[in-house]
Order: C-alpha cells, then sequence, then structure tokens
C-alpha cells in the first residue's frame, strides 16, 4: 500500500516548487500546473475515502520518526472526522484554482503560494502528532498573510496586518496547551492518539489546558468577541482568499475544538460545557444579527459564516453535555457534516460574490437590482446557495443543523434558542436577493457590463451547486464515515 | 598534563590562529590572515566534534570540556567563520584589515573559554579578553559614530566588569576558593551568594546584552561596521549566556536564582522588543532584536539543574539563532540600513526576499524553522522548570516580535515609492556580493535544516 496520505499533503508542495522553477513559463502554465497539482490532490482524497476509516481510533496511519529523542514524530492518517474536511479542502482548492486561472499579477507566487496553502490546510487536518499539527497551522497562517497582502482589495495592508497579529497571537495559547500535554504524558510524547485515547492531564491542569485551547479556537473559528479579524479579513482578500479562508481555515478552528478540546481534556470540557454552549449560542446570534446589518454582500456573507460556526460550536458543546452515547454521536455528526456544508455553501457564495465584484467593481447592495435577467446563471446560483445558507430543506446545511438542534433539544432545550438566527439568516438572505436580483434593472447594468457567467466560473461552481443539492437529499454517505467514528468515541 | 592539552586541541588551534595571523598582517598579507583563520576554525572545528560526547574538566576544574563547551565550539567556531567572510565582503582592501579578522578570531576564543568556564578568574578573565578585543572592533571605521559607540561601549565594559570582580571576591571569601564546582558551599551564606550571583549578572549580562546592561548594544552595533555588528550580536553573546549557564549549575537553589534570571528574562524580552518597535534603522532594530532574543536564552539557564530539557534547548537555540540572526544581517549588509531600503525589495529580488521572510519568521519563532525549534524547546525546559508564568510572558512577547519583524517584511512587498538600488559601500568589490550571498545562503539553509532535521542535533545531545 503506498502512503496515499502523505502523497496527498506533499504533492501541493512538489507543485509549488515546480512553479518556483518555471519563475520565466507563462502565466497560463503556472495556473495550468496549480489546476493540475489540486486534481490530482483531490484524485489523492478520492483514494484516501475509497480506503475509509477503522471502527475505532485512526486509519491509514503513516509515521516515521522525526524528532524521537523528545518524541515528536511525523505522524498522518484520518477517521470520520478528518476524513471528510480533507476530501472538502481539495474540493475548494480545485474549484478556486479552476476560478483564479484569470489572476495575471505574479501569477506564479500565486499559484506556489496557494499550493503551500493546500499542503499545510491538508496537513493540519491529518497530523496525529501535536508538533506536526502546530507546523501545519502556523505555515497555513503565514501564506494566508502573504495571499490577502498581495492580492487583496484597496485596504489589503492593514487587513492582512490585523489577521496575521490576531491569529498568530491567538495561536500562541495552543503552543501551551500542547506543552502542557505533553509534559503530562508518560513517557514523553507528542502522539495525538496517545493523548486521546489516555488524556494526560487532569483537574486544574487540565482546565488551563482547555482554557488555552478554547482561545486559539475561538480566534480562529471565530467566536464573539474575538471575531473582529474577520469581516476585515474577508472583504479585503481576493475571492480565492476568502473562499479557502471561510471554507477551510475557519474549520481549523472547530476541528482544533473536537479533536484538540473536546478529546483531549474532555472532563475539563464537560465542566466548562455550559460556558462553551452559552459562547456558541451567542456567536450563532451574534453572526446573525451583525449579518443583518450590512450593505456589504462580503461582509454579510463573512457574518453568516460566524454563525454557522456558532451551530458547531453549540453541537460539540451539546455532545460534551450529553450523557446518552446516540444522541452525543447526533450531536458531533451534526456538527462535523455542518463542517463540510458549510466549506461548500460558504465557498460557492464567496465564489458568486467574487464574480460579481468582478463584473461591477462593488459589492455595495445598494448599486445593484433585478440582475437576475441580466445574468440568470450566476443569479439563480446565487439564490440556491442563499437557500442552503439559510437551512433550507433539501440542500446541504439543513441535514447538518437539523441533527445540531435535535440533539440540543434533548440535553439543554434553553439553547434551542440559537434556532432564532436560521430565521434571522433567512430574513437577510431574502433580503439580499431581493435587493440584488429582483426589481427593476437599473441603467448600469446590461448584458454588455454584465455578461453572464462563463465557461470557466460555471466549471468552478458546478461541482460546489451539485454537492449542496446532493448533500441535502442524501447525506447518508458523508454521515457513514462520520458516524463510524462518532460513535465509537470512548467519552 | 599532555591529556589536557589534548583535551585542550581546538583552544591551542584557535590561539595560534591568531599568532600566524597577526605575523601575517604585520608582513601585509591581509589575504594571508584572511586564510590563515580560516583553515585554523576549520580545524579547531574538526577537532571539537571529535571530543564530542566528553564530560570532563581540565586544569583542576578551571575548565569545563562537557557537552555545553564542546557544542558551544561547534557552533561559534563557524559562525565565525561566516562572520569572516561578512567582515572581508565589507572591510575588504582598506587599511589594518588584517588586525579585524585577528581580533575577531580573538573575541572567540575568549567566547569559547566563557562557554566552558568552570572557575571564577577564568570567567574574568574571558569577559576582559573578549571585551578588549570588541572596543577595538566597535572602533574600527575611526569616525566619529563608532568612536563614540566604542567609548561607551569601553566605559560599560570596564565598569561592569570592575562589579563583577568585586561580587566574585565575595564567593571567593564565603569558599575560600575560585572554582565553580565549589559554589555548593554557599548554601549556607544566601546573602552572599545573592550579591555574588547579582555581580555575575552584571558582568555576563553587558556581555550578553541583557537589560538593563543593554545600553551600548544599539549604539555600537550602529557604529561598527555591519557585518562586526552581525559577530557581536552572535558569538560573544552565545559565549556569556553559556557562562551563565555553566556557572547556575553548581548554585544552591535555595538561594533562588532561577527566580533572579526569569525577572532579568522577563525585562530583557519586554524592553528588547518594546524598544525595536520604536527604530527606523534596520541595525538598531536588529540590536534590540537581538537583546530580546537573549532574553529567551535565559528560559533555557532558569531550568539548568531541574530540566533535563535545558541544555538541549540551549545549544539548539545557540545554533538557530547564530544561523538566523547572521543571515538576517547578511541581507541587511545586501539590502541596506534604514527600513526605507527595504521597501519593495520583495518583489524586485524575489530570492533575498524569501530569504529574508525567512530569517524574520525564524526569528519570531514560526515553525518549521530553526527559530521555532529552539523556542519550543526552551518553553518546555521552562515549563518543566516550574516557570509557566515565565513561558506565558515569553509567549506573549513572540507577539510583540511578530510587530517587530513585520516592521521590515511589510515594506518588503509594498510597491516601490522610488528606484532603489541596494546599497554598495564605496569600497566593496565585485566579489563583496557574491560572498555576501554565501553567507546568507549557508545560514539560510541551516534556518530550514535546524528546524527541519533538529533529530540530526537532538540525538548527538543525548
Amino acid at each position: 500500500m503506498y502512503p496515499i496520505v502523505s502523497i496527498t499533503v506533499f504533492l501541493p508542495l512538489l507543485g509549488a516548487l515546480l512553479v518556483l522553477l518555471m519563475r520565466k513559463s507563462s502565466p497560463q502554465v503556472a495556473h495550468g500546473i496549480g489546476i493540475a497539482t489540486s486534481g490530482a490532490t483531490l484524485l489523492g482524497a478520492l483514494v484516501m475515502w475509497s480506503r475509509g476509516v477503522n471502527e475505532t481510533g485512526f486509519a491509514q496511519v503513516e509515521q516515521i520518526d522525526w524528532m524521537p529523542s523528545i518524541g515528536a514524530a511525523y505522524r498522518v492518517g484520518v477517521d470520520g472526522i478528518s476524513l471528510p474536511l480533507v476530501l472538502l479542502t481539495a474540493l475548494l482548492f480545485f474549484v478556486t484554482f479552476i476560478y483564479s486561472a484569470k489572476v495575471r499579477k505574479q501569477s506564479h507566487s500565486f499559484v506556489a503560494l496557494m499550493l503551500l496553502l493546500l499542503t499545510a490546510s491538508i496537513g493540519a487536518f491529518t497530523a496525529l502528532d501535536a508538533i506536526l499539527f502546530y507546523v501545519f497551522f502556523e505555515v497555513s497562517l503565514v501564506s494566508m498573510y502573504f495571499m490577502i497582502a498581495q492580492w487583496g482589495h484597496e485596504d489589503r495592508q492593514r487587513a492582512a496586518l490585523m489577521f496575521f497579529i490576531y491569529t498568530f497571537l491567538g495561536s500562541l495559547p495552543l503552543l501551551l496547551a500542547i506543552l502542557g500535554l505533553y509534559l503530562g504524558s508518560d513517557p514523553y510524547t507528542f502522539d495525538m492518539r496517545v493523548w486521546i485515547s489516555d488524556p494526560p492531564l487532569d483537574g486544574l491542569a487540565a482546565m488551563l489546558a482547555l482554557i488555552a485551547m478554547l482561545i486559539t479556537f475561538a480566534v480562529k473559528t471565530p467566536v464573539f468577541p474575538f471575531h473582529t479579524w474577520l469581516p476585515a479579513a474577508h472583504v479585503q482578500a481576493p475571492a480565492a482568499g476568502s473562499v479557502i479562508l471561510a471554507g477551510v481555515m475557519l474549520k481549523f478552528g472547530t476541528y482544533g475544538l473536537v479533536r484538540f478540546a473536546y478529546q483531549m481534556t474532555p472532563d475539563a470540557f464537560r465542566e466548562a460545557g455550559v460556558v462553551i454552549l452559552t459562547f456558541g449560542v451567542v456567536a450563532a446570534l451574534y453572526g446573525a444579527f451583525a449579518a443583518l446589518a450590512q450593505t456589504d454582500l462580503k461582509r454579510l456573507v463573512a457574518y453568516t459564516s460566524i454563525n454557522h460556526m456558532g451551530y458547531i460550536i453549540i453541537g460539540v458543546a451539546v455532545a460534551a453535555l450529553a450523557t446518552d452515547p446516540a444522541i452525543r454521536a447526533t450531536a458531533l455528526d451534526g456538527s462535523v457534516l455542518q463542517m463540510v456544508s458549510h466549506g461548500l455553501v460558504t465557498g460557492a457564495l464567496f465564489l458568486l460574490v467574487g464574480m460579481l465584484q468582478d463584473r461591477a467593481h462593488t459589492r455595495d447592495m445598494a448599486q445593484f437590482g433585478g440582475l437576475i435577467k441580466v445574468v440568470p446563471v450566476l443569479g439563480w446560483s446565487f439564490v440556491l446557495a442563499a437557500f442552503a445558507s439559510l437551512g433550507l430543506p433539501g440542500l446541504a446545511h439543513f441535514p447538518a443543523e437539523f441533527q445540531i438542534f435535535l440533539a440540543t433539544l434533548q440535553v439543554e432545550p434553553v439553547a434551542i434558542i440559537a434556532i432564532l438566527g436560521i430565521v434571522i439568516t433567512a430574513g437577510l438572505y431574502l433580503r439580499a436577493i431581493a435587493q440584488v436580483f429582483l426589481g427593476e434593472v437599473g441603467d448600469k447594468w446590461t448584458a454588455a457590463t454584465m455578461p453572464d457567467l462563463n465557461i470557466r466560473e460555471l466549471l468552478a461552481l458546478a461541482p460546489l451547486l451539485m454537492l449542496i443539492i446532493v448533500l441535502g437529499v442524501a447525506p447518508g454517505w458523508v454521515l457513514d464515515v462520520i458516524h463510524k467514528t462518532t460513535i465509537a468515541l470512548p467519552f | 598534563m599532555e591529556r589536557e592539552l589534548a583535551l585542550l586541541i581546538p583552544e591551542i588551534i584557535i590561539l595560534f590562529t591568531v599568532v600566524f595571523a597577526l605575523i601575517a598582517e604585520m608582513l601585509r598579507l591581509p589575504r594571508i590572515a584572511l586564510v590563515v583563520t580560516i583553515v585554523g576554525l576549520l580545524l579547531a572545528t574538526w577537532q571539537s566534534v571529535l571530543l564530542l560526547g566528553l564530560d570532563t574538566t581540565v586544569f583542576g576544574g578551571t575548565f569545563r570540556i562537557d557537552m555545553l563547551s564542546v557544542w558551544a565550539k561547534i557552533i561559534l567556531l563557524p559562525a565565525t567563520l561566516l562572520s569572516l567572510l561578512l567582515v572581508r565582503a565589507e572591510i575588504a582592501g582598506s587599511d589594518r584589515e588584517g588586525t579585524v579578522y585577528v581580533l575577531v578570531t580573538l573575541v572567540t576564543l575568549a567566547s569559547i573559554l566563557l562557554a566552558g568556564v568552570g572557575d571564577s578568574m577564568l570567567l574574568v578573565l574571558g569577559v576582559l579578553l573578549s571585551g578588549l578585543a570588541s572596543f577595538a572592533l566597535v572602533a574600527y571605521p575611526r569616525n566619529d559614530s563608532a568612536t563614540e559607540a566604542a567609548m561607551k561601549f569601553f566605559v560599560f565594559g570596564s565598569v561592569t566588569t570592575s562589579v563583577m570582580i568585586f561580587g566574585l571576591s565575595y564567593w571567593f571569601g564565603a569558599t575560600g576558593s575560585t572554582l565553580l564546582s565549589e559554589l555548593g558551599q554557599l548554601e549556607a551564606s544566601p546573602a552572599i551568594a545573592v550579591i555574588g550571583f547579582i555581580a555575575v549578572i552584571i558582568g555576563l549580562g553587558y556581555k550578553a546584552s541583557l537589560v538593563p546592561f543593554h545600553f551600548w548594544a544599539p549604539d555600537a552595533y550602529e557604529g561598527a561596521p555591519l557585518s562586526i555588528a552581525a559577530y557581536l550580536s552572535v558569538v560573544p553573546k552565545i559565549g556569556a549566556i553559556l557562562a551563565f549557564a555553566q556557572v547556575v549549575r553548581d548554585m544552591p537553589m535555595s538561594t533562588g536564582w532561577p527566580l533572579i534570571i526569569a525577572v532579568v528574562a522577563v525585562l530583557t524580552m519586554t524592553y528588547g522588543y518594546l524598544a525595536a518597535l520604536a527604530q527606523k534603522n534596520v541595525v538598531r532594530l536588529l540590536a534590540y532584536s537581538s537583546v530580546a532574543q537573549a532574553g529567551y536564552f535565559l528560559l533555557g539557564v532558569v531550568a539548568v539543574g531541574t530540566s533535563s530539557l535545558a541544555l538541549q534547548s540551549l545549544i539548539i537555540f545557540s545554533a538557530a539563532y547564530a544561523a538566523m540572526n547572521l543571515g538576517a544581517f547578511a541581507v541587511v549588509m545586501r539590502v541596506g540600513r534604514t527600513l526605507d531600503s527595504f521597501k519593495g525589495i520583495g518583489r524586485k529580488s524575489h530570492v533575498i526576499g524569501v530569504a529574508m521572510v525567512i530569517f524574520l519568521l525564524s526569528l519570531v519563532g514560526i515553525p518549521p524553522l530553526a527559530g521555532f525549534v529552539g523556542k519550543f524547546l526552551l518553553f518546555g525546559a521552562a515549563i518543566d522548570a516550574g516557570f509557566l508564568w515565565l513561558t506565558v510572558v515569553a509567549i506573549l512577547n513572540s507577539v510583540l516580535s511578530l510587530a517587530v519583524y513585520l516592521r521590515i517584511m511589510v515594506p518588503m512587498y509594498q510597491a516601490q515609492s522610488h528606484c532603489h538600488e541596494p546599497d554598495t559601500d564605496a569600497n566593496t568589490t565585485a566579489v563583496a556580493p557574491a560572498l555576501i550571498k554565501l553567507v546568507w545562503v549557508i545560514a539560510l539553509l541551516f534556518t530550514i535544516g535546524i528546524g527541519l532535521a533538529a533529530q540530526l542535533l537532538l540525538r548527538q545531545l543525548g
């Protein structure tokens, strides 16, 4: 059996080196390498998917000694929580490469940086060694900083700096927690599997480690009041950056919440469950209300991300509070599925906003009107993605949110107040659709100033939209993989 | 006697190198002086590698051949070699060129003596020798700013060294011996132990530029030739820090020395980065950054004796720091001394841009670079020794450091406001850029290599 996980992780890095070696070639060649490499990575992820996960523990584990003297090793592998995220990551990068094939500004550096980001993202989801995870986590941060600072919009320098300092500051408590877990383990090891099967800390030490980890993942997710970097970064980032930032990198926060906080300090997590639940409810409601106040389409989508991430936190907190394993599995299934759905839906939405901005050079909703007559394909695609985002049954978010709320009702009925968020998102999306796509067409937008989607854009969008429907109608094929792991969790 | 001389071969080689280089300089053959020092340094490095694994002392315990001192040689001698290449690139053809090589090698000899110090008199000797040669190096350009910097450096150095000698006399009085291994006797007289210890902090703190004994550093780095600044920020500093580790190894815990070091560490890190934030001159910024980095070293010193990670982390961070700091200075030599000269450099020459970003990110401590591995081990050692709060402060300072280094990184990728050629000093020849490039390429390989292959080092360190 060839080491497919490592191949998938490092293939993009090879692609990045290849692009850098071929600096003199034309931008088309660079984008060609980008699309080909990310396509091959997607294939790798599909092979990983076909190999599947184990009943307990991690599957497809690959391991090489790295720093045996201190118990750190190169260890990668997947379980039902990480495997869907790996597939999502590979897919989102692939479509983003197709969409960004028009980038002409320093296209070689752009492709190389995106490929580096791809390696870091898949690496973070598959890492089974805490140091390795931290390495990938930080590399993604640095690459995203340059992405925003180089290819962003008008106020990009400030937004990139804010993003970098905020999330770097946020990631350092995780380092402390990792050191704490390391020094608590006996014998010393950074093996995450050991930390999960036999949590090294207890009592006050575990609670301190949990608090440190919660800060890191709260910044990354982001949770109110640690979210202020997100709107700035999203609005200024290029469309490709926004898709990756929202679709993939926000998942580091929620994935870390499950993998580190929930699995490595389970008792402390249960004790703090109500507090975490409260943060989730506040995030969900705050994100919805803040989105309601936006006039900038991209900011609106960015704030709804905070709302959707809030549901995931509610789901994980409910899982920790639940005593019945079946309910716990339901809550975690919903949370992980929500990560995947959010990646697809928000990825599609940011792509669409990017396409709209490419044409109109504005994101202000008041400038638009009646666009569905001018650009029907773009318009209907947006309507579909928006309906998915507000949780319409039959589309991707519904099965996820349904499971989360189902578990919440059984465990902590008060928290169901977060469902208000769905009502508000519904209202704000309907308003946005009405303002941008319905009504009278202004003189400004004609078929000449605003052509409909071209082949490249359709190719980028189609896989996401199809999956949004597939996941809404038949989520079973993903849920089975997730459920296999969540039902077997020991706590 | 024979055994002891055999164990001291690297030091003896360096001593003879100094003598031969000086003779070459007297014959007005600076290139021969350079070749002699380079060959001497390589030979001594090779001889040091042969000493790996030993743990013994020579001359009645006054000099230690242990993991710390042998690794200090393996790190500091090649670092000196790289610095000499930078020196050559900067001052080739100028008056008294060979003297600089001689003085640099002399400072290195003092630094490796300090790293293996086992006796308080050897400590004084090391600090004095390294100090005297350093003053002359800083004064080398013979212009106003260099003379002023050297004068400050000299006054500061003489006062702090005298204070240290004064404090050490207390230890001698209490233990009846100048050997550091006798310091255990101070258990009974904690007041004397602390007075002597504070005096040592003052004396070595000035060498390692710890706050509040750092005032000379920014002026000296700015006044001296850039290559000398690069050298002073690496070799004598690491020597002094490792001397600290040698001193505290035998200090009785009851005197509470770790707490004193921890407080100095906090001051050094925080003040260093705060001051760096306000600098407009890249050399001064890097000077304050190297002050702050010294504070991180102290996290390892704090843990000496209580954590098994302490010595490993000190050695790995020394190697990492030498590589990334020399690399950053080499890029500054190529690009220019002001923040303005960095504007747009990353867009114009990609490779230099990427290299500088990697050096700076490594100084911040971003994985998977050398600085991360070093700092990570230092943090681990400090937590293991029960200094969680100190680690938290260090981590908060890492955030501050990001803001500091971003002040160089951000303009590198901004659009150029005006066409700016990399600074090339009037006296540099065509060979200079190639030498500087050689240095930063080597430093880059080590900055990445130590990060990825830390195990190669760790395995050697047991």
